[in-house]
């Protein structure tokens, strides 16, 4: 019976990494749904709300889930200027994204992220830190839970239904589905576009950087400047297993991600590294078969 | 082709010959040094013009790059490690690996467009990583080192006639029939289909091609360096550095490849000399990326077509 307590806590284990997963893609997911840009430089958001916990941690003594408000305010701002800084220009006026401004957003944002990535190291070393919280465990049965990954899998969730209520729920938020859906059709009924797609790109900011917050309670010593270019692969994976713009897309990836990845290894005789390949991989037969995600 | 059609190849062309012909003829006289840094830009310039091919002619952005130059480099050094073979067969075998996993990865990739295309590519790529670490015969997560005897002229020859072929190659496909395909499966990929092109049939051609190059580079590079290493060969830098150097010299573009590479390693190679400025390289190059895709699409050689009559006929 071993095998099965084994079995049942990675999947626990799984279930609670793919929350965290989940809320750092769910920011890439909303502005790719809105906004229809695929921001490369994610990871690099992801990083920056990271260290944002980091240094709340630092200086002030927050733990991760008290610096999220701190995080998000920031990701809001940044989202406002990423917005007029690098979408505006591509997206004013027209009425649906031509390859040839994908090509540029895809560019542009990739030059970012090489900005983000090198000043970071230069700013801060490219040493890893991390922020010492851990607040115990608690235990099912033979299922023994890090406390800080279930309160951060809780937090995640919640982040997740609330988008999702704002998006149906309120006015902006209607507004923004209207504008990814027709932007013509949601002019003729009064609604600004450039109003619209900077909210909603400022929200996915904010979530994007808040992910960071709630990522760095899993890694105790694994916050450095180039984490992104290993969990901005994972957020487009993420999206694209849920589909574009689906807010419960995101968990459902972020599920998916986090069992493969945990229980993966059980079946493939312990072994991580390709439990993660297989994680990955999963994309090309997702895209092949369901281009639209696996939510329908 | 007669005598008089390859004597019409355009200044683009007989400019980049010349230059790659004089680099050769005065190789043994260079000193060790600037040998060293001249290889390290002939290596970069084959992988930019290889990502050229797939990103710049057909406009499908890769991310994922690097995986060809990395099981290159393994190539070469599983070769020349395990099978004593000698290093120039050794490039020939990256170059054939590369040819190999490119016609696989791209009878999958290239169906999908635009973002998708680049997010699969770039997911191979990681995922490439994890399986490497994993495959005994390469080292498992070690690598492989090879016995440093590298005679450095012997490694130039071989970048600098792989870069030769490489440029032919590509002044070859953008001027022969298969030129007008490539271009308007740029254009509008479901037009060129309607109009009889063969748009898959192209594209894998080409991916197929722009992953032999950058096998063979990959091996140059494992030779040089002595050995492939996982961590540092499946770096996602290299992709992001090729990237950016065709977006800065000019995508699609038969110099500029050439010129982006000129303008990003040699200041990176400054940059590493001078302590306050090392490690800033990439946020300048990034700064840069950020302004041409913005403000100046076209790169350098676009500019210079766009802005100087004269050169619109010499340059391509």
């Amino acid at each position: 019976m071993a095998d099965a307590a084994l079995f049942l806590s990675d999947l626990a284990l799984g279930v609670l990494l793919g929350c965290v997963f989940a809320v750092i893609a769910h920011g890439l997911n909303l502005i790719w749904g809105v906004a229809k840009v695929v921001n490369v430089a994610h990871g690099e958001f992801i990083m920056l709300g990271a260290y944002g916990a980091y240094f709340l941690n630092l200086w002030f003594g927050f733990n991760p889930l008290l610096s999220i408000p701190f995080d998000a305010a920031i990701g809001l701002g940044v989202g406002v200027l990423f917005y007029f800084g690098f979408l505006h220009r591509e997206l004013r006026g027209k009425e649906s994204m031509d390859l040839q401004s994908e090509m540029v957003t895809l560019v542009s944002t990739f030059g970012l992220s090489l900005v983000l990535i090198n000043t970071a190291q230069k700013l801060w070393t490219p040493d890893n830190v991390g922020i010492p919280w851990s607040p115990g465990y608690v235990v099912f049965g033979p299922v023994q839970l890090p406390l800080g990954g279930l309160y951060v899998a809780i937090v995640s969730v919640s982040i997740i239904a609330l988008s999702h209520v704002f998006l149906s729920k309120t006015y902006l938020g209607n507004a923004i589905r209207a504008h990814s859906q027709d932007i013509p059709a949601a002019q003729l009924v009064g609604i600004n576009p450039t109003i619209t797609a900077s909210i909603g790109t400022a929200v996915g900011f904010g979530i994007t950087m808040v992910g960071g917050a709630l990522l760095t309670v899993w890694l105790p010593t694994g916050i450095f400047p180039a984490m992104g270019n290993l969990y901005a692969p994972i957020s487009f994976v993420i999206v694209v297993l849920g589909g574009p713009g689906k807010m419960w897309g995101s968990l459902v990836g972020g599920l998916t991600l986090g069992v493969i990845i945990n229980v993966g290894q059980l079946f493939l005789g312990n072994n991580l590294s390709l439990a993660e390949a297989a994680a990955f991989l999963i994309l090309i037969p997702v895209l092949l078969l369901r281009p639209e995600g696996i939510l329908r | 082709m007669n005598l008089r059609s390859i004597l019409s190849v355009g200044p683009t062309l007989w400019g980049i010959g010349i230059f790659l012909v004089i680099l050769g003829g005065s190789a043994p006289w260079i000193p060790g040094f600037l040998l060293t840094l001249v290889t390290g830009l002939l290596i970069w310039a084959t992988l930019a013009y290889s990502l050229n091919l797939i990103t710049g002619l057909v406009g499908y952005v890769s991310f994922g790059h690097v995986v060809f130059m990395a099981f290159g480099g393994y190539a070469l050094a599983f070769g020349v490690g395990a099978l004593n073979l000698h290093p120039v067969v050794g490039v020939a075998l990256g170059a054939a690996v590369g040819l190999a996993l490119a016609l696989g990865i791209g009878l999958v990739t290239l169906r999908f467009r635009g973002v998708y295309f680049a997010i699969a590519t770039l997911v191979i790529a990681v995922a490439a990583l994890y399986i490497v670490l994993d495959i005994e015969e390469l080292g498992d997560g070690k690598g492989i080192i090879l016995n440093p005897a590298v005679e450095p002229l012997s490694v130039f020859y071989t970048i600098l006639v792989t870069l030769a072929i490489e440029v032919g190659v590509t002044y070859a496909i953008t001027h022969g029939r298969i030129g007008y395909g490539i271009r308007s499966i740029k254009g509008d990929e479901d037009a060129a289909n309607t109009l009889g092109i063969n748009a898959a049939r192209i594209k894998l051609f080409v991916y197929a091609l722009s992953g032999l190059f950058a096998g063979a580079a990959g091996g140059v590079y494992a030779w040089n360096v002595s050995g492939a290493f996982p961590y540092s060969s499946f770096s996602l830098t290299f992709s992001l550095q090729m990237l950016a150097m065709i977006v800065i010299g000019g995508m699609g573009t038969l110099l500029g490849p050439l010129i982006g590479t000129v303008a990003v390693y040699l200041p990176s190679q400054v940059f590493l000399t001078i302590p306050l400025l090392s490690g800033l390289q990439f946020t300048v190059i990034g700064l840069v990326v950020i302004i041409i895709a913005l403000f100046v699409p076209g790169g350098i050689v676009g500019t210079l077509r766009k802005y100087i009559p004269e050169f619109r006929g010499m340059l391509e």
